[in-house]
């Protein structure tokens, strides 16, 4: 696709990019007491080295009463500016354009860092972190106003090729356009052309002080997807009114508030890619100005249609360049097949921002370490000969890590395919992307010439036979049998069970989650689908507790609800006679039962281990990494092997000097 | 039998006093070290008399990371010195604080494995920890003596070890969480005798050591009991490691909040467990060994009456010394009654929570941020402040506070302590505002005390209280025009729930259900429901009492859960229980659509069929308005923003401490 339109140049007001390709703006939660870091630079730098054709930097705030997370760069303060040089000489240095998004996030904050009142509008108080806001007075609009002003100076002065206004999703504009938030009765507030008034005045003051040699761009939200919001229409008038200033050049989009709808804004894998580029096409079709859409773009063939069919002039690819900073040279260059395909799965980058953490990705552990150089090949002299033991996401990031630095990798494998639960948990409805972790690790480990066997049964002795010179054990886990369910009932059985397809559940299931992620909600899919009657219980508060912070549990109990499963939660079970399990609901002690015709179990498991203890006891030195040292999650399996894999220094004979 | 006051020999220290700091976290830390906002934040307590601080929780070993800023010991050497020197040098002893979060931490920092003793899940996190193997236990013993050994030589008294709530040698020691069948299994104090042995070895016989113990996991089927822990706490602190002082705690995985729970549990609830633990330390030890009482101690007078009555030698008044740093001067000064109450919110000083909240204090906000809210001379020494009361009774313009709410109270009081003559202007018939109406609420009593504390202090500061006397914006320009500041602490207004009325209907405010006496005593009977779209304290204390009083209670919330906003307060799980137990009916996932003479109709969030009720009362527990800003005045507090009464004292402070002269 060499003459397609995405790699086609495009002028964007004063400053060139050389393809269509933006990494558009996202926290990361690099930035430390207030001002940009070392890492925030090592992170722009690294895909700009891959190829983006823009760069659009995560937010600067303008003014102290904005403070809504505790790690915002404080763009206010005029200490921001040499992190700002630090980050611009490293992304030029690659000659890639790169611009600063400025931003208040008016009454979507709360005053616990800030300790001032949060500045609004109108005193309604927002919805996620429901703090009634002070409704600004003209003269703090004005303050406002001066402070972009402010802050555009610092961006210029930090050697940015333009600036972004946040005006969409998380923005005291935002809140001024919208009518759900602006109940205002003065000049700012009522019609559409008062709401709109302190953007205009924003891109007026800002443009004054950058002057014409740097670009200026506007985000604006097409559909607030809120009660009352702002919609496609309305959006359309204010990317009219916004041309019209003639200072603009270009209009950036998305879709929904981050305090209200968040799960469509960084939507998981259960929602369809493209899904928001209604609203780029409408503002495309109203104004000349080039228009950037986002959502979900996972690979270059989805954004060159998206470009050809002329829904925008530029494809915002945040997530993709994530997990792969050389997203657009792998696609430049026609290796599609090499590229670190986005899972979506929300996991390490959505979800730890929520959680005040920096910004990491389940299958890159290079994400967000960039500037201590985690994934970086250090290649050796001499190679060791290293056996991992398994073939699920740890022991293959082991093996990728080790064959990286020139070690000489095998890995055995007991079953025919690679993927260990990672395959299963892609074999459920709208989870099929989380498998692409494996096609994503099996493509990297035959670039780098790492051998895997399957169908190996890698027992102690088979392991010394082979005689490594470093074993990585990555055995996995195993399904545990909680203590009050009897070895005797057949029909309860664990979540691997079902989707290995060892047992096929019917009629009534019970699912209990004690997991609290997919794995409940999951099966429970898969077998209302197959037309089980299903209901999920929970210990916790509610089923499928960290679906939130991947931005899943809204969609859960829309599906939930689609295929008539029910849920229920605070109760342990207890006991099991006959075919009824007895249940305490914690809160209130009393007793329920259930008598389903089967059981499916959402369990810790357990490790995997016993090649670990019996190479130890043999006084075999081993690693031990993934779920065999403690079941978890993808992304710790992957960071295991990434530790290990890489920390295997060279043979001994380099270090003795041979 | 000692008084508060008495000193008490501990190991090879004396400590002054029997009043304590105990550990608590506070995101204070830059990186994982000590910091100079520690050092203010000790240095603030020692200065007015406390006899024994001991220093947040530092991690002994690296696999350890539970919180963002945990301090983590091997960085805390320069900071330790630091403080030490600050406190020693105002008369306080000093002890570091050591310890190992074992499986309760989180391995999203460390991105490592969690340690602990056997694969049980934290119950919040989920999150499996890899059985320690017999090398990690050497190692994580060698880093508390390391630690130990870094603490003293840094100029600490001592250590304190924590086996308490959030902890690797509690989860060693509970049949809860140690489920292994080597000899740690066989003798669950084995590593909690090897890390005491260990410490003791590190830092010789002159330094203290401390333990502190969770004597009560509130799980008798597998966990400590009060049953065994007086044996258990004898058998510790009796061995070759000769522990210096004991602090009897309780909790365990499954009762995160029951450690330092908020006013829904009685204060001084640790007392008799703790006294049952003294008998039997003191029978093996002579009583060498003192027992520190744990547990809600907020006032000084049960803290006395623990010692008088022989629960204990010393008592924790942790959060007592974050809402007052003077209440050891002003205990020694035998002015107890001019002590701030602490409320036992937990609203400001819990900050185990991802967003790194520092420590502070709804009824102090300069608590935490010693180093960057400006001071206020409030009572350096004994009396400090007695010499400027009234005094400005000159004739200088008085500075007029209208509105005697939280916010205006305390600009009033800061006032009147930087020598202002201060006129507060009242419409009701007494002060308090708010304080008193949320003091209805189960479990938010002290808000009373605090309207009283104030009450009394601005009588004692000569501040003249007009009560009955509503002030109108319009005639602000007469006070001005006499040369008077005014400070403008109206207080909000009742908010307007965005619902359909029909047929004449409203919502009744929670305010006006906790101001009527009895509360709801103004409904008409029948079922009601309480429309909750904060999660706070408010509407599940509102559902509470109306379901004491026998009706049947509705509660509807958007959120997934009942109480979103609890859980930083600890009270999250509790009050569902509490709910649960009192029949009150949940309605989550709601949004309230329609709300007529006797019905209300709910709308699912997801699926969007409706529900109506048969209720006789809809009440608005959601946010209320501010009555907005007058330009003539500094306005403060809910006026400006309806929040809570920790934003109020903040701004009625920042009010007086920006007063001209």
């Amino acid at each position: 696709m060499s003459d397609a339109l995405i790699w086609s140049p495009l002028q964007i007001g004063p400053v060139t990019v050389r393809n269509r390709i933006v990494f558009s703006a996202h926290l990361t939660n690099y930035a430390s007491d207030g001002l940009p870091s070392e890492q925030h630079a090592a992170y722009y730098a690294a895909r700009a080295a891959g190829g983006a054709g823009l760069i659009i930097t995560e937010e600067h705030s303008t003014h102290p009463t904005d403070w809504p997370y505790e790690k915002l760069i404080h763009g206010f303060h005029p200490e921001v500016v040499p992190g700002y040089r630090r980050i611009t000489e490293a992304v030029h240095r690659h000659r890639v354009p790169i611009f600063a998004q400025i931003n208040h996030n008016g009454g979507q904050a709360s005053s616990m860092y800030s300790r001032l009142p949060v500045w609004a509008p109108s005193p309604v108080a927002d919805p996620l972190f429901r703090e009634v806001p002070k409704a600004v007075t003209t003269a703090e609009i004005a303050e406002i106003v001066e402070s972009y002003g402010l802050v555009a100076a610092h961006c210029a002065e930090g050697g940015f090729d333009g600036v972004e206004l946040q005006c969409s999703h998380s923005s005291i504009v935002r809140g001024f356009l919208s009518p759900a938030t602006n109940h205002r009765s003065d000049g700012y507030g009522g019609a559409l052309e008062h709401r709109a008034r302190i953007l205009l005045e924003i891109v007026a003051e800002v443009r004054r002080v950058i002057g014409p040699d740097l670009a200026l761009g506007v985000r604006l939200c097409g559909d607030e997807l809120i009660e009352g919001g702002t919609t496609i229409d309305e959006a359309v008038r204010v990317a009219r009114m916004v041309e019209a200033t003639g200072q603009v050049d270009y209009i950036n989009t998305s879709i929904g508030v981050a305090t209200a709808s968040l799960f469509m804004i960084e939507a998981s894998m259960h929602i369809p890619p493209g899904y928001s580029m209604f609203i780029p096409s409408a503002i495309r079709e109203a104004v000349d100005l080039p228009v950037v859409g986002v959502g979900r773009f996972k690979d270059p063939l989805q954004a060159e249609r998206a470009l050809s069919e002329g829904q925008c002039d530029l494809v915002g690819v945040v997530r993709g360049q994530i997990a792969d900073p050389e997203f657009v040279a792998k696609a430049r260059s026609g290796f599609t097949d090499d590229t670190r395909l986005c899972l979506s799965c929300n996991q390490e980058c959505v979800g730890r921002m929520g959680l005040n953490r920096w910004l990491g990705c389940i299958e890159n552990p290079a994400t967000g370490r960039e500037a201590l150089g985690v994934g970086r090949a250090r290649p050796v002299r001499i190679g060791r000969r290293v056996l991992v033991v398994g073939a699920g996401p740890a022991g293959l990031q082991a093996a990728i890590a080790a064959a990286r630095n020139g070690h000489h990798v095998t890995v055995v494998e007991r079953s025919p395919v690679a993927g260990g639960q990672v395959r299963l948990a892609a074999t459920v409805p709208n989870r099929a992307e989380f498998g692409d972790l494996i096609r994503n690790q099996l493509n990297e480990c035959g670039r780098l010439g790492v051998q895997i066997e399957y169908g190996v049964d890698a027992t102690a002795d088979e392991v010394r036979r082979r005689d490594a010179d470093t074993v990585v054990v990555a055995t996995g886990s195993t399904p545990s049998r909680p203590w009050w369910a009897p070895a005797e009932a057949e029909w309860i059985v664990d979540v691997r069970d079902v989707l290995e397809g060892a047992v096929h559940p019917t009629r009534s299931v019970l699912v209990l989650d004690e997991l609290g992620f997919h794995h409940a909600t999951s099966v429970a899919e898969l077998l209302a689908d197959r037309g089980c009657s299903v209901e999920v219980v929970s210990p916790g508060m509610v089923v499928g507790q960290d679906l939130g912070v991947t931005l899943d549990l809204e969609n859960w109990w829309i599906r939930a609800g689609s295929k008539g499963i029910t849920q229920t939660t605070e109760l342990v079970p207890m006991g099991v006679d006959g075919h009824t399990v007895t249940f305490q609901h914690h809160p209130t002690g009393t007793e329920q039962t259930r008598s389903p015709d089967w059981m499916v179990l959402a369990v810790p498991s357990s490790p995997a281990d016993g090649l670990y203890h019996e190479l130890r006891a043999a006084g075999v030195h081993v690693h031990r990494i993934g779920d065999a040292l403690a079941p978890r999650r993808a992304h710790a399996a992957v960071i295991d092997g990434e530790r290990v894999g890489s920390g295997i220094p060279a043979a001994s004979g380099v270090l003795a000097g041979r | 039998m000692p008084g508060l006051l008495d000193p008490l020999v501990v190991g090879p220290r004396t400590i002054r006093n029997r009043i304590v700091l105990g550990p608590h976290e506070t995101n204070l830390g830059r990186g994982r070290s000590i910091s100079d906002r520690h050092v203010a934040h000790y240095r603030r307590r020692a200065e007015a008399g406390t006899g024994l601080i001991v220093t947040e929780e530092a991690s002994v070993h690296p696999s350890d990371w539970p919180l963002e800023r945990a301090p983590l010991a091997e960085e805390c050497g320069p900071g330790w010195t630091d403080v030490a020197r600050v406190c020693q040098a105002a008369g306080a002893v000093l002890l570091a604080g050591i310890g190992h979060s074992g499986g309760q931490g989180t391995s999203h920092w460390s991105q490592r494995e969690l340690w602990a003793p056997s694969p049980v899940p934290e119950v919040n996190t989920r999150e499996v920890p890899k059985v320690v193997e017999p090398d990690d236990i050497a190692a994580v013993v060698a880093g508390f003596a390391d630690a130990a050994a870094l603490a003293v030589g840094s100029g600490c008294d001592g250590v304190e070890v924590n086996a308490g709530q959030y902890s690797l040698a509690r989860q060693f020691l509970s049949g809860l969480t140690n489920t292994r069948d080597d000899e740690w299994g066989a003798d669950r104090s084995r590593f909690l005798v090897e890390v005491l042995d260990a410490v003791r070895a590190a830092i010789g016989p002159d330094a203290v050591l401390a333990l502190r113990l969770s004597c009560d996991e509130l799980a008798p089927w597998a966990g400590i009991t009060p049953e065994q822990a007086p044996d258990l706490a004898a058998a510790l602190v009796s061995g070759p490691s000769r522990v210096d002082l004991l602090t009897v705690v309780r909790g365990s995985i499954y009762s995160a909040g029951a450690t330092r729970p908020d006013g829904h549990t009685e204060p001084g609830f640790n007392l008799e467990l703790t006294r049952s633990v003294r008998a039997a330390v003191s029978e093996v030890t002579d009583g060498r060994v003192p027992i520190v009482a744990q547990g809600s101690i907020v006032d000084v007078g049960q803290a006395a009456w623990a010692l008088e009555s022989g629960a204990a030698d010393a008592v924790e008044m942790t959060r007592a010394q974050l809402a007052d740093a003077a209440l050891v001067a002003k205990l020694t000064a035998g002015l107890p009654e001019r002590i701030r109450p602490c409320v036992l919110c937990n609203q400001q000083c819990a900050v185990r929570d991802n967003r790194n909240p520092i420590v502070s204090c709804t009824v102090d906000p300069a608590t935490g941020h010693e180093t960057d809210e400006p001071a206020l001379a409030e009572f350096d020494s004994v009396g400090g402040d007695g010499a400027r009361s009234g005094s400005g009774a000159g004739t200088a313009a008085p500075v007029v506070v209208v509105g005697g709410g939280p916010a205006g109270l305390e600009a009033a009081r800061s006032a009147a302590l930087r020598g202002r003559r201060v006129v507060l202007h009242e419409r009701d018939d007494r002060v308090g505002g708010l304080l008193r109406t949320v003091a209805a609420l189960p479990g938010r009593g002290r808000f009373g005390a605090l309207a009283e504390w104030y009450e009394a202090e601005l009588e004692r500061l000569g501040v003249e209280v007009r009560t009955g006397s509503g002030i109108d914006p319009e005639v602000l320009d007469d006070f001005i025009a006499a040369g008077s500041e005014v400070v403008w602490a109206v207080g909000g207004t009742d908010g307007v729930a965005s619902v359909e009325l029909l047929d004449g209907a409203g919502l009744v405010p929670a305010r006006l259900v906790l101001e009527s006496d009895p509360v709801g005593g103004d409904l008409p009977d029948g079922d009601v429901l309480v429309w909750d779209p904060i999660g706070g304290p408010i509407g599940i204390g509102v559902a509470e009492r109306l379901a004491d009083s026998g009706r049947v209670v509705h509660l509807a919330t958007q959120d997934f859960i009942v109480g979103n906003e609890l859980a930083r307060a600890g009270d999250l799980a509790d009050a569902n229980s509490r709910l649960a137990r009192a029949g009150v009916v949940l309605h989550r996932r709601s949004l309230l659509r329609a709300v007529a003479p006797s019905s209300a109709t709910l709308e699912d969030r997801f699926s969007a069929r409706r529900v109506d009720l048969d209720v006789v009362a809809v009440i608005d527990a959601g946010h209320r308005l501010p009555t907005g800003e007058v330009p003539a005045a500094r306005t403060i507090g809910d006026a400006v923003a309806p929040r809570t009464v920790h934003e109020a004292v903040l701004e009625g402070r920042r009010a007086a401490v920006g007063l001209s002269g």
